[in-house]
Order: C-alpha cells, then structure tokens, then sequence
C-alpha cells in the first residue's frame, strides 16, 4: 500500500497505451495526446497518485485527518507487510520505430523572447519532453541555456494553462470559432478590414511576416500593433533604418557597461557571456576589464572590476559627462572619470561601450558616438539592421486611441496581456470595452482573456510549428516535439490563417510552405537538415548585412532633475520577466541572483535613502508615480544607488494561475507609458505595513573566513605561486578510516570563480533534471528551499558600495565525507569512484548528515513536497531520477545517472567513458562555461588541468574532507593606482 | 504546603518504629487509602497532557516532521533536545539506587523507589522522541541488525547506533533491576491487601514470594548483582549520547568534554527532578517522617556538586575554545553569549550554575519550597543548556550563507510538555499501585542499631 | 492466612514465562521465512493474463530468439515488450481465428494496447538495464528461469536486493560465453577461473557493481 515509488508508474507512465501512425509529422507526437485522452489515462493516475498521500495544504478536515491518520498509522505498523501492488505492461499496439522504451530523443527547436529565438535541444522520453538542453548549432545558444529556456518546459505542463476555447462563459469548438471569424471576414471584406485591430507581441516570425502581408493584400484597411512590456529602446536616432548594435566581446579589452546588464537580460545573453567569459578564463592570457555604471545591482554589476553606482539621472549625466571629455576634450568631471577615458584612449579598438537596452535614446546616442570615436565601430561592434519583424500599421498609443473611439468591431489580441501591463493612463480597459467582438490568444484565460468575448488556448511552443529569428538573423524553425496536451490550442499563425487563408492551414503546412518556397533548390533535403540542425541551414550567420550609418539625429535630451527627487527604476524581474513566467513556480522560487529573493518583487532601496526614510526590510510602503500607487515591500540592498527606488515587472498577477495569483505587486501600473524605465516618484511613504520576505540566504558577510578567494591579476601575475589571498589545499591529515582507493575512476568538478556570472542557469537545470520539488513561500521562509546547487553570493566592504560575489555550492562528494560516518542505515555511501551516494529507498530521515555536513548541501523532503496533485506535472519528470517522498534526504549527486549511462555505452562497447562524455545539467546549462566535471584519475583530463592551476583551493579544506569540487580563485583587474 | 525548617541530622528513622508500622503505613497508601480528590485533579490534568501529546504525534505521522520548526541548517531541534533531557533524568535513579546502594549509603532506601520509578518513566519519555523525530519513522527497525532480504547491515560507524544500543540497554537494566528491587515489597502488599482481587494480583507479581531465608539470601545477592550491573550505565549511556554531538564535526558539538560534562549535567536533571517529585509527595502523603529534612538536605547537596561539575564543564569549553584558536568554535561560543540566542546562553548559566549555588545556604537547604523552586530552575537551565547546545551550534556554522534561525512551533512545544503529561501520568499510576519506599529495606534499617547507622550525609 | 495459589500455579507460572519466549521467537522466525515465501516474493506464481502466453511454445518448441520480441534486450534498459503488431505478423497467417488470440486481434483492431500483468516487477527506486547484463554475457535464463519450459511465464528468482548482490558480488559464478546469452540449456563451466577470466576480459568494473548507485539513483 505504501508507494515509495512514484518512478514505478513513471515507467507505466512512459508506455503510452496506443500510438497511431497516420500522416502529418513524425508519428510518435501522437502518442501522449492520444493517450492522454484515452480511456486508460485516470486510471493510471489514481493507481499513480494514491490519494492518501499526506501534502501540507490549506488546513485539513476532520475527515482528511482521520484518513491521514489511517494512512500514517498504517505507515507506521504495516509497511513491513505491505506487498507491491500488481502492476500493468502495457506495450504499443504499433510501435513507431524512432522510440525504443528507454532510450532518449532529442530533437532541435528555438525557444523565442521579446520576439528573437534561441536555439534548444529537447530531450523526450517516451514522447514526454522532460529536458531543454542549448542548441550547440544555434548562433543564440552555442550550446547554452539561461533560466528561462530551462523552466519552458515546466510551463508546457503548467496545470493552469488555459485548455479550452471559451465564448463568453461556455466552453467552444474549434468549429465555433472558424465560423466565427469566418463571418467577422465577410463583415470586413466590405470595409476592407476597417475595423479590424489585431495587437500582439514582438515577433520576427518569417511566416508571420509573410502572414501579414497577404493580410495587407486580404484587408487593406485593417490595422495590427506590436508592443512588449519589456522591449529594450531601440536607437532609432542613430541611422535612418531600423538598427541594432551587435558587439563581439572576444575582441574588447574594455569593456564599459552604461546600465546594461548584458550578461543576463536579451536575446544576444548567453553569446555575449560566453564571449566575456573567454577572455575572463586565463590570467596568463590576454584578460578584460569591466566597468559598470548602474543604478540598481545586477550580476554584470557583480562582475565589474570598477562599478560606480548613480541614479537613472545621473547615469545620463557621467555618460554626457564622458562622451565630453572624449569627443570635445573637456576636462574630467571627476578623477574617476579621468581614469575611465584614459583606459578608454590607450585601448582604441579594442574597447567596447554598451548602453544599457533600458537607457534612454539619448545614452544610446552618445555610446555610438563614443564607439565611432574610439574606433570600436567595425571592430568590437557592428551596426546592422534589426531582423525583419512585421511593421506595424499604428502606434499603440493611436491603437488605443481608436479602440476608444469605437473604430473597432473585431478585435484579436495574442500573446501580450494588455489589461495588465499597460499603463493606467491608456485606458485599455475602457478602449476594450468598446470592442464588439474580441478575441484572445494565450497560454492563460488571463485578466485580458477573461474580459474578452472570445478566448483561444495558445499552443506552447514545444507542442507547435512556427518559426523565429536569432538576433543575429539566424533563422530557425521551431518545431513540436509532443502533440498538443489539450486539443483546442492553437499556434498564433494558425490563428492569423484564419484571417487570410481559406481554408485555414495547420502550423505545419504553414511553416513548411513558407520555407519550401523560399529555400534554394532541394528544398525538401534543405528543410529536413534545417529541421534536425535547429537552424535553417543556407542562412549562416551573420545573416544581416553592417547598415550604413549615416549619421546621428539629437535625441531628446530628458529634463533635468533636482538632486534631491526620488527616482524610480523600473526592470523586468530577473525571474519572471514581465511576467509572463509569473506562473512558472521554477522561477517563482529561484533565488534572484543578488537579493536571493524568491516568491516577491520588492521596493528595493540603498541604505542611506531606506534610512532617510526611516524604513527596513520589510517594511510596506505607498509608491506613487503616473497618478497610480502600489504597495511594495521595501528591500535594503547594499550597493544600490542612493535617491531611487527600483521596482520589478512581472508581479501583480490576478487571473494567471495557483502559483502566482495575488503574488507581489504591479509595477507596470507605475509607468506613463511603455518603455518608460525611470522616472520621478511622486510619492513614497511607510504604510506602517509589513510583509514577510522569503530569501534563501541571510548573512551577507564571509565573517573573514577564506571562502571566495580573490587576487588582483597584477598580483597574480607577478607570481601565482606566491599569490598572497590564494591559500593553497592543505596536505591530507591523518584519518581514523583507512583510505578509499579509487581504482577505475574518480570524478571530480572544478568551478571557476572567475567566471560564474551568477546567472542561475544551472539552478533551474538541476531542477529540471533532478526532479526537484518547489516548496513554496512559506517553506522558503523557514529555510526549506531543495535546490541542489545553490549560488552564495556574499558582499565585501562598505554596506553602501560593495564588491559582490557568487560561489556555486553544490554537494562537494568529499572524500572523508563527514555525512558518512553518522548515518545510522548507510543511506548515504562512499562509491568506488569517489561519489557520495544518496540512497533514498534506505533513507529514514534521522538528518544528522545534514547536521554534519559543513556546506550544508542537503536538502530534506520535510513534508510531501513532490507535487501529486496535478497529472502533468508528472509528464515533466525525469525517469532516471527517483522522485522523492517525504522524510528523505536528497543532495546533489553529480547528476549520476548521466555518469551511469555514459557508463553503459562505453562499456558496452568495452571502452573507457572519454574525457567530456559525462556533462552534469549545471556544466551543460552554464554559458560561461564556468563549470567542469570529469575523471581526475586521467591526468589530461581537462578537470586535473583545471585542478593542477596556482588558483585551485577546496572550500573549507582545512575540515580535511578533501572536496571533489574545487574552485579557481576570483581574479580582479582594476585599473593600476598609478 | 508548610514550610517548617528541617534539620539535616534528624535521624532516618522516626522513633519507635517496628517492621510493622512501616509496612501498614506505606503498603496502606496503596491498599487502603482512597483515591483522594488531590490525586483525581492531578492525574486529570496529566492524562490531559498525555492527550495532547499523542494528538500532536498524531498530527506528525500524518504530515511528516516539517510541522516542527526544524528546518536546513538546523536539522535537529525539540526532539533530540528532549531526548537528551529526559534520558538525563532518568540517571539520577539509577545513581541513588544502585551507586549510593554500592556505597551503603543507608539514607537512600526511602527515596531509591521515587527515583527508581522516575528512571523508568523518564526513559519511557525520552524512548519517544529518537522515534518520533525520524522523517520516515515506520522505517525505525532500518536501525536494528537484523537478517533481511537486502543482505544490509545497519552501519555501526554512526553514534546513532551506539546510541541506540546504550539506551536500550539502559531501559532494559532499569526494568529488570526495579522489578527485583520490588518483589519483597509486592509480598508484602499482596499480605496486606484487603481484597482478594489485589491479593491475586499482587500475588502473581511477587513470584510466590515467601521471604523465606533462601529468599532472602538469594534476593540480596541478585540485587547487589543488579546494582553492579547498573552502575557503569550511570556513565555509559550518557556518555554514548553526548557522542552523537562529540562525533559531530559542527562547531560547539565537536568537543571531548562532552561524555564528562553530559553525565553530569545528567545527573543534576535528576537530583533536581527527584526533589520536584519528593517534596509534594512527602508533604501531601505525610510522609515527613520517613523523607526527612535529612534526605531533601542530601539530594540537595548532590544537586549543588554536580551542578558545580557543569559549571566546570562550561568553563573548559569556553577555555578550550579559546585555546584551541578554531576560528569557528571560538564564533559560536562568542554567539552564545553575544549572538541572536544570547539570552538562552546566559540563562542557562544563571539557572542550572548559579541558582544552586544557594544551596550553599543553611537555611535554603532547610526550606523544602526553596529547594522545590531550584530544582525546577536547575531543570529549565538544563532544557536550556541542551536547546543551546543542539539549536545555537547548528545556526550558524562553517558557511554563512546558510546561516538561519530556529524557531519552535506549536507542535513542538506540544510534543514537550506533553512528554511532561506522559511522564506525570505514569507517575500517579505509579503511586497508587506500588509502595512508594522501599519497605523491605526500610525494615532492614530499623533492625540496625542506631550506632551502625552511619550519620555522614552524601 | 490461606494460601492464594494451588502449587500447580507454580507450574502453570513457568510454562507462561516460557511460552512468550518460545512465541517472541517463533514469530521472529515465521516472519525471516514469510518474507522469503513465494506469497511474498511471488517466485513460481502465475498470473492471468488476457492472452494466455506459452513461453514453453514459442520460445522452447517453435524456438523463436528472445530478441524477436524483446527487441531493445541487447540495446535499451528495457527489454521491451512485443507490440501488438508483432503478434499479428504471424497470428495474421496462422491462428488467425483462435478463440485464444481474440484479444491480440481486437487490440490490433481497435488499437487498444493489450494490458499484461507485469511478472518481474522492481519497486521504481532500482534501475535495472537489460542492455549491460546482455553485453556483459549474463544468460536471460541466469534470471528468468526457464522460461522454454513455462506455459504461462511465471517469476523464477525471489529479485531481492540480497539476490542481486550475490551476483554484483561474485559476477564470475553467473558469467557465460557472449555466444550463450539467450541459450536456455546453458550450464555453468565447472572451472571457475573461466567466469574470472571473463571478468577481466570483459573489464567488468567489479568494484562499481556494489557501488549503491549503480542501481540506485
């Protein structure tokens, strides 16, 4: 009766009952769908999730306890005699010849933001996705993913995604809806689409494009808007043509960031770390220099050998201030600022200048002035012309003008949900409500959808065709690698299809006509390579030609403003965006890089302006700003700018799903309008309020103990033996046990402090390979958060500007493991091979090798975390991974069923695993390549390399536990004092 | 209840006594008196406790021990700080019966029953918690060597195990000992019992008992035997508890004091908590004559030596932390009395060191309520002392990030007093059933002439 | 006074202190062998299935290779299970109205899965693979049994984790030529350096086999 094997069923799980082989793309798409539909489906369910498992949720009847009673009780005398219940096989009817049971698929496809794409590897199991690896073909990806390709695939099975296609409040067809919109066509084949709006979100879909032309040619006279809550400003000044900068940081000596975080926001995130990262690796080797100026930390911030911190204001000002010392010679400003030119003077060509994608226009006029003037143009940046996208026919604020004026009788609104993020002062609301006929599309029936008379379920991008566009002009073609969980959802294209094709035409035919027509010759080979490589092969990038610059028109320069006004910043959350992933739980729970933050946006505020204020941590305050005002709860963060308050996007939700309901708080209702990233406060008191926040780390401070070890490079380099700060490991001491020989292998990891950017990639990558449970806010807050890798992040030197760190802290797998010794049932073991083995199923949860393990990597299942009240959250597991029950204890393992099964291949094929065969989700998932995994018994593997360098130091080695996972000491180059 | 001054040199005995009057008094309270109202409300409100402790218990197999505050890094928290009290407790009765019995110290025949019986119940408490705190308790016999299908042995490196073995045993012991310290006591009862129901009852208990010479003979021996058996589990077990912190390498646990400064800490748990159970008992069953100021001023000066013992134990700790220059040992001992848990550390020192100190006094040594209150401050110090040591080690250890604190939640303070409720429970079962003093050794003392009584006090 | 007990009580006394010894005991041991017996292990029982399935025909008389129908045997942790196809490929032809077989054609027809009851089952938390036992040359009979001689396929090792292990611990005793693998009749080599030969020849890691997770992960 008892069940301590959710990962048996897993197995039923993974044996769909019936397959149908029909046309219409590769047949084993069917398989889940049909299933999922099929008779056998709840059955397996119940028999999968006995109810009586014990969750912690809202309160418990009387009659929940007594059952829980029984079952405890149950648990507790007669699991001794409990025999497994008669399981079924249920095999394939026909099975298709790609899935042999047991064996992964992994299939390429692009995973798209604000617009551009990325490229990803999907790994399936028994036609689940389960796993998005980066896309090593991809342009975007290079073989990289950052957090929020990594939670996609737990929004796929999002228990709250809209299922149904609803008219008013009953539920619809597919049928139903074609009708529909078939009679809205012969309404505007009169006024030739007069009355047709259509408002979506950024795209650079070539099929969408080409959509949106025969739609021009259909209904001339209808009128279509694109917006994003989060679009970067684009320097529309800078030429005539729509251009976008593209820089190469391998070549950049100096590099100076004006407010941009480059290394986690934007499509171009993981090309330009993995470039940063590269000349970050070697001291020895030619090493960049990174200067920050910014307002609210961010991990680029983190990273900055100089970081100077000022108000959005100001933040225009230094860089006026710059750019008129290096265009007309005035003399520096400030002797910081001097310093800053000169590096910049002696290393023309060779430094880059970014500004920031939430700076105004006029910062992105200077930086292009400051590049051309420094000679960067051509060589570390390049200005091309933005990929193509539809053009909008109307600016959104006319958009909502006309909606207003009742111009509109159809309305399509797709993948942007307008009635939350736009800002008050357009309206939407009452522009919506002069709408005749609206519809929605989108993976929620959200606040938008539920005001409009129609919603369509917007399919996920894993379980649809399309298409999308690198940044830099790679196109790729995005294709399903499941059949749609529910059946009514539909793709954006499909939708638009039922606008101006007739009769209306699948993704798939879409997409492939397109492409048929516009590949070279034998298409058909063409499409098939683009389709298995995740780009379209004859485009190779770069794609887009260097536009002619042609000189730059004045921005606008922004008034100025007193010193003393209180500006707010406004960003989208480095978690859940703009909130579009506010209902993805992974997300919801990842401990923002610097706050360590989960489950709240904040008011975050300096020291000093929290002390003017005469707030704490905690405490609620009324900002007001755009005649709007929201309660947030105050953040002091160290290293934030004085005179203004940062707020993120994302939160706020009310109509989106379980995890995010009533989460935090709306900071788009702070903006006049979108695109406006700071601005002046109008207000901002204490509420006498307070709200509790749940962050995973505490203590700020390394309390002087070695933990991140960190030298300047010119120390460094003048003998890195003799480096002062690092401490070399200490000789083995004597130990009680004798030694473990370690005859065939010995894996080990080595991270590098260097250049972690501490993006949080390989976080949610564990997560999602690991089967890792979220726990909630509640949990969080008394210390119970389960990630296998954590990011500690600690701060050095002055509270109000200090330097910040990151250290990836996983299980170290030390070879005198402390854990060992005191558990009482072996249920965590030394291996042959060094591992530190976590043995669930001999687990009794005694926890005392939590209480001994001085990293305090253990996580235990304190109350039923693993979540067994939604059936597709189960698609998502990972069957290799046991899934964990209460009252057990879990760690990192080195993701050891990778290590298992590059075991198995090899020796069946009787050879040893080969260097770099074995790639642990955190290493796969990290762009900076921060991380390496391998065998140290192989002297050439690249770990012993890594391990043999002057920075090598184990954390805490003076314990004499020997970690497995070492560190390389952070170097720093600030500018030489003379 | 009165506060008449006692002498310390009152003789055991009251005058004029004969094997009779002891025996019809002492066995009368269980044969023959009636249930008193006073007795009613007490057990009333112990069974109460008891209630709620099986709800709570209840409430944690159902959902797991996440609804006690425990979280990572403080993974251990109520209930191994309980265990380790209540096993303390229990040593106390053990001391008194076998040891202080080995060193024919005659004054601890009236009181060896008391405490005997506190060991018993004391164990039977902390026997719950070592359980109870397992995430997956019905896993429990994982521990235990026994043949299995899986060909796994438990792993005999962990001071869990030992642990488990030392208390055991020591429960074991303690039954068996009690058992045969009570036969004499059970003839006695079943002679005495008026009706023929308790006759039979206590009839099979007494194993035909006879007081036959053989009997005796034979009795005396098996006891002294017992009593020697008994003895090094007053230091073993504790110590083998304290090993599960020693073995530990978390700052503040990792230390060679501990086995030393356990037992003793144990100790003093238990004079205290036997002067909290005597001095009412004494006073509402009047047996003032037979518990004499005598006895009270004895526990009392035991409880003062051992919790000098401790102090002592303190000191070195905080010495040796100091001299051992261990960066984080010195941290968490500096946190102890300067850090977020400050206050527990200074008030465990104040209550379990300082407060006895006034038994130095004549006149608090002389005052049963006086003495009654040291004993329960002493007992706070001492949950204290263990809260400190389990909660504030593992707060803020080796890596600051995951540093947090501990806060106790409904539930585990509903698992600790109603471990109280248990323990008090069983105690009024306790006086009701069996005779309170030992009255075959009581008889054994009036047959000696007052000269061999030796009139040194502990 | 009268005395309470006759003196036979003394006798009945001793039986009573001896009786819940000898209980305590026997219980212990009824327990060790309970948790051995097929009702608890299941070795030797069969199991209705919708088809009534003759290993003991299809393998052991027509001689048909493990492999035609467990196809992934030799290349996936699982050995898998024959779809419903691949009965048909000959049940089409032959057979092809036996009352016996109606379910393989009713499934084929309404492409309904047949549902088999599962006969060697591993609790979920043990990742056994078919594949390396195969390549390492341990016989599908050094687990299976003989399964040419079952009419309806029924466990034929107890699969505790201690009968596991008494093979990862001596590996050598359950070795064969690669060539012997799916040979039902094979019969161990009276030498027993041949299976320690093998080990080395096939580079059997044997420390890593006791390894906890090389079954549990």
């Amino acid at each position: 009766m008892l069940r301590l094997s959710p990962l048996t069923s897993m197995k039923a799980l993974s044996l769909p009952p019936q397959v149908q082989a029909d046309g219409g793309g590769p047949r084993f798409w069917k398989s889940l769908e049909e299933w999922s539909h099929s008779p056998d489906f709840l059955p397996y369910l119940h028999q999968e999730f006995p109810e009586f498992v014990s969750e912690w949720d809202n309160g418990m009847s009387r009659r929940r306890f007594l059952k829980l009673m029984a079952a405890s009780l149950a648990l507790a005398g007669l699991t001794g005699c409990s025999r497994q219940p008669q399981e079924k096989i249920v095999p394939y009817v026909r099975r298709p010849e790609e899935i042999i049971p047991g064996k992964p698929l992994y299939y390429a496809t692009s995973f798209s933001h604000r617009g551009y794409g990325k490229g990803v590897l999907v790994r399936t199991e028994m036609g689940r996705p389960i796993k998005i690896e980066g896309n090593p073909d991809h342009p975007a990806s290079l073989g990289a993913t950052d957090i929020f390709m990594q939670a996609s695939i737990l929004g796929l099975y999002d228990p709250d995604r809209s299922q149904t296609i609803r008219q008013g409040k009953d539920i619809s067809t597919w049928n139903a809806l074609t009708q529909f919109v078939g009679s809205r066509i012969e309404a505007h084949e009169q006024d030739q689409g007069a009355g047709l709006f259509l408002l979506m979100g950024q795209t650079t879909s070539p099929t969408l494009v080409d959509q949106f032309q025969r739609l021009r040619e259909r209904l001339p006279k209808s009128r279509w808007c694109f917006y994003e809550p989060a679009a970067p400003v684009r320097a529309q000044s800078i030429s005539g043509n729509d251009v976008e900068p593209s820089y190469d940081l391998s070549k950049a000596d100096i590099i100076v960031s004006l407010d941009a975080d480059f290394l986690f926001d934007g499509p171009g995130n993981l090309i330009l770390t993995k470039a940063f990262a590269k000349k970050r690796r070697d001291p020895a080797a030619d090493f960049n220099r990174l200067y920050v100026i910014e307002s609210a930390p961010s991990i680029t911030g983190a990273k900055a050998d100089v970081r100077w911190q000022h108000k959005p204001s100001e933040v225009i000002a230094f860089t006026q201030q710059l750019a008129a010392e290096l265009l007309q010679g005035v003399p520096a400003a400030s002797p910081a600022l001097g310093k800053l030119a000169d590096d910049l003077r002696q290393h023309r060509g060779k430094s880059v200048i970014i500004a920031g994608d939430y700076q105004p226009e006029i910062v992105h006029n200077l930086a292009f002035q400051l590049n051309q003037a420094l000679g960067n143009v051509g060589a570390t940046v390049t200005y091309r012309e933005a990929p193509r996208h539809p053009v909008p026919t109307i600016q959104l604020p006319d958009f909502v003008a006309e909606l207003k004026a009742g111009a509109a009788s159809t309305l399509l609104i797709a993948g942007v949900n307008p009635i939350y993020d736009l800002p008050a002062a357009l309206g939407f609301p009452e522009a919506l409500a002069h709408v005749a006929n609206s519809m929605h599309l989108g993976l929620y029936d959200d606040e938008t959808g539920s005001r409009c008379q129609w919603h369509v379920p917007e399919a996920h991008y894993l379980e649809t065709w399309g298409d999308i566009i690198a940044i830099d002009g790679t196109p790729s073609v995005i294709q399903p690698v499941i059949e749609p969980l529910y059946p009514d959802v539909a793709s954006l294209m499909e939708v638009i299809s039922l606008f101006v094709d007739l009769p209306p035409k699948k993704g798939y035919d879409l997409v492939h006509d397109y492409w048929l027509r516009n590949l070279a010759a034998d298409s058909p080979v063409a499409w098939d390579q683009s389709l298995n490589k995740g780009v379209v092969v004859e485009f190779s990038s770069p794609a887009l030609p260097p536009a002619p610059v042609v000189g730059v028109r004045d921005a606008p320069s922004p008034d100025p403003l007193k010193a003393s006004d209180l500006e707010i910043l406004i960003r989208p959350d480095s978690a859940v965006d703009d909130g579009r992933f506010a209902n993805n739980a992974w997300l919801q729970e990842l401990p923002r890089p610097l706050t360590k933050l989960t489950w709240d946006n904040v008011a975050m505020l300096s020291l000093n302006t929290a002390k003017s204020m005469g707030v704490t941590t905690g405490d609620v305050i009324r900002l007001e700003a755009a005649g709007q005002s929201v309660e947030a709860p105050v953040w002091v963060q160290p290293g934030h700018a004085d005179g203004c308050v940062s707020v993120t996007l994302g939160y706020g939700r009310s109509q989106v799903g379980e995890v995010a309901n009533g989460v935090g708080f709306n900071a788009a209702l702070l903006r006049s309008s979108v695109g406006e990233w700071s601005r002046m406060l109008d207000g901002a008191q204490a509420t006498g309020a307070r709200r509790e926040l749940a962050s995973t780390q505490h203590h700020f401070s390394m309390e002087g103990r070695d933990l991140i070890q960190i030298e300047t490079l010119a120390a460094y380099k003048i003998d890195p033996n003799k480096a002062q700060e690092v401490k070399p490991n200490p000789e083995p001491r004597e130990n009680l046990y004798p030694p473990f020989e370690y005859k065939n292998y010995a894996w080990a990891m080595s991270i590098d402090l260097n250049t972690c950017v501490g993006c949080n990639a390989c976080v949610v990558a564990c997560q999602s390979e690991n089967n890792i449970p979220v726990v909630g806010k509640d949990q969080v807050i008394k210390g119970r958060e389960m990630h296998w890798i954590r990011i500690d992040r600690y701060f050095e030197g002055e509270p109000e500007d200090p330097a910040m760190h990151f250290q990836p802290v996983a299980c170290m797998q030390c070879e005198d493991a402390p854990c060992e010794v005191v558990c009482p049932v072996g249920a965590t073991v030394h291996t042959s091979e060094g591992l530190n083995d976590m043995v669930y199923n001999r687990c009794v949860g005694t926890r005392y090798c939590s209480n001994n393990c001085p990293y305090k990597v253990r996580r235990f299942n304190f109350l039923e975390y693993s979540d067994v009240k939604h059936p597709t959250l189960a698609l998502q597991k990972n069957p290799d991974v046991t899934v964990r029950s209460r009252g057990v204890m879990e760690k990192c393992t080195y993701c050891v069923q990778r290590i298992e099964s590059a075991r198995i291949d090899a020796q069946k094929e009787m050879r040893p695993i080969r260097d770099g065969e074995i790639v642990t989700a955190c290493q796969a998932a990290c762009p900076a390549e921060a991380i390496v995994f391998g065998n140290i018994n192989d002297p050439t593997s690249r770990v012993s390399r890594l391990k043999a360098l002057p920075r090598n130091y184990g954390l805490l080695a003076d314990l004499n536990t020997h970690p497995r996972t070492t560190y390389l000491a952070k170097i720093t180059n600030p500018p030489s004092a003379a | 209840m009165r506060t008449t001054p006692t002498s310390e040199l009152e003789p055991l005995l009251p005058p004029g006594v004969t094997d009779d009057s002891i025996s019809e008094r002492i066995s009368g309270i269980v044969v023959k008196r009636k249930m008193g109202l006073g007795w009613i409300g007490g057990f009333a409100i112990a069974f109460s406790l008891l209630m709620m402790f099986n709800y709570a218990i209840a409430v944690l197999f159902a959902y797991g021990v996440g609804i006690w505050g425990i979280q990572i890094p403080v993974a251990w928290g109520f209930a191994i700080v309980n265990f380790v009290w209540w096993v303390g407790i229990g040593h106390a009765g053990t001391f008194i019966s076998a040891v202080l019995y080995l060193c024919h110290q005659e004054w601890r025949t009236s009181i060896n029953r008391f405490t005997e019986s506190m060991t018993l119940f004391a164990v039977a408490c902390a026997g719950i918690f070592p359980l109870i705190h397992l995430g997956r308790p019905w896993l429990f016999y994982y521990l235990f060597p026994y043949p299995n299908t899986m060909g796994l042995w438990p792993q005999f490196r962990s001071p869990l195990i030992w642990d488990m073995f030392a208390v055991t045993t020591y429960a074991i012991v303690s039954v068996v000992f009690y058992f045969v310290g009570l036969l004499p006591d059970l003839a006695t009862l079943r002679d005495r019992s008026p009706h023929r129901w308790q006759r039979v009852i206590y009839g099979l208990l007494a194993l035909g008992w006879r007081g036959a010479g053989r009997q005796w003979s034979r009795y005396k021996m098996a006891y002294l035997i017992m009593a020697g058996l008994a003895t090094p589990l007053v230091v073993s077990v504790h110590s083998i508890v304290s090993l599960d912190f020693a073995v530990g390498i978390v700052p503040g646990w990792h230390t060679t004091i501990m086995p030393f400064y356990f037992v003793a800490a144990a100790l003093q748990s238990g004079f205290a908590m036997g002067l909290i159970l005597i001095i009412p008992v004494r006073h509402f069953y009047h047996l003032k004559d037979i518990i004499t100021g005598r006895h009270l001023a004895n526990m009392a000066k035991l409880l003062l030596a051992t919790s000098l013992i401790v102090g002592h134990g303190y000191f070195t700790d905080t010495f040796m932390s100091w001299y051992s220059a261990d960066p984080y040992d010195k941290f968490i001992v500096a946190d102890k009395f300067s850090g977020a848990y400050a206050i527990g550390g200074w008030m465990l020192m104040i209550l379990d060191v300082g407060v006895p100190q006034l038994i130095w006094i004549r006149a608090v040594r002389q005052s049963p309520v006086a003495l009654f209150v040291i004993a329960i401050l002493a007992n706070v110090g001492l949950w204290l002392d263990h809260f400190i040591l389990v909660v504030q080690s593992l707060h803020s250890d080796y890596l600051p990030s995951e540093w947090r604190m501990f806060y106790g939640t409904k539930w585990d303070w509903m698992t600790l007093f109603g471990s109280f409720g248990l323990f008090l429970t069983l105690f009024f079962v306790f006086i009701r059933i069996f005779p309170m003093v030992a009255m075959s050794e009581m008889r054994g003392l009036v047959h000696k002439k007052p000269g061999e009584t030796k009139e040194q006090g502990a | 006074m009268a005395q309470l007990f006759p003196p036979s009580v003394d006798l009945y006394a001793k039986i009573v202190i001896l009786g819940v010894g000898v209980l305590l005991l026997a219980g212990t041991c009824s327990f060790y062998l309970l948790n051995r017996s097929p009702y608890w292990t299941n070795v030797g029982v069969t199991l209705d299935q919708p088809v009534p399935f003759s290993h003991q025909h299809h393998a052991g008389e027509l001689g048909i290779d493990c492999r035609f129908c467990h196809t992934s045997v030799a290349t996936s942790s699982y050995a898998g299970m024959p779809d419903t196809q691949t009965c048909m490929t000959c049940h089409s032809q032959i057979w092809k109205d036996a009352p016996m077989l109606a379910p393989v054609r009713q499934s084929y027809a309404e492409n309904k899965p047949i549902r088999w009851n599962t006969v060697n089952e591993m609790p979920g938390y043990v990742y056994f693979n078919h594949s390396i036992h195969i390549n390492k040359g341990v016989g599908c009979s050094s687990c299976h049994g003989r399964v040419d001689k079952m009419p309806i396929t029924w466990k034929a090792t107890d699969m505790t984790m201690g009968w596991c292990l008494s093979c990862h611990r001596h590996p050598e005793n359950q070795l064969r030529p690669l060539s012997e693998v799916y040979q039902m009749d094979w019969t161990a080599p009276t030498d027993p350096h041949t299976g320690q030969d093998w080990v080395v020849q096939r580079n059997v890691q044997k420390d890593h086999l006791t390894d906890c997770s090389a079954c549990h992960r």
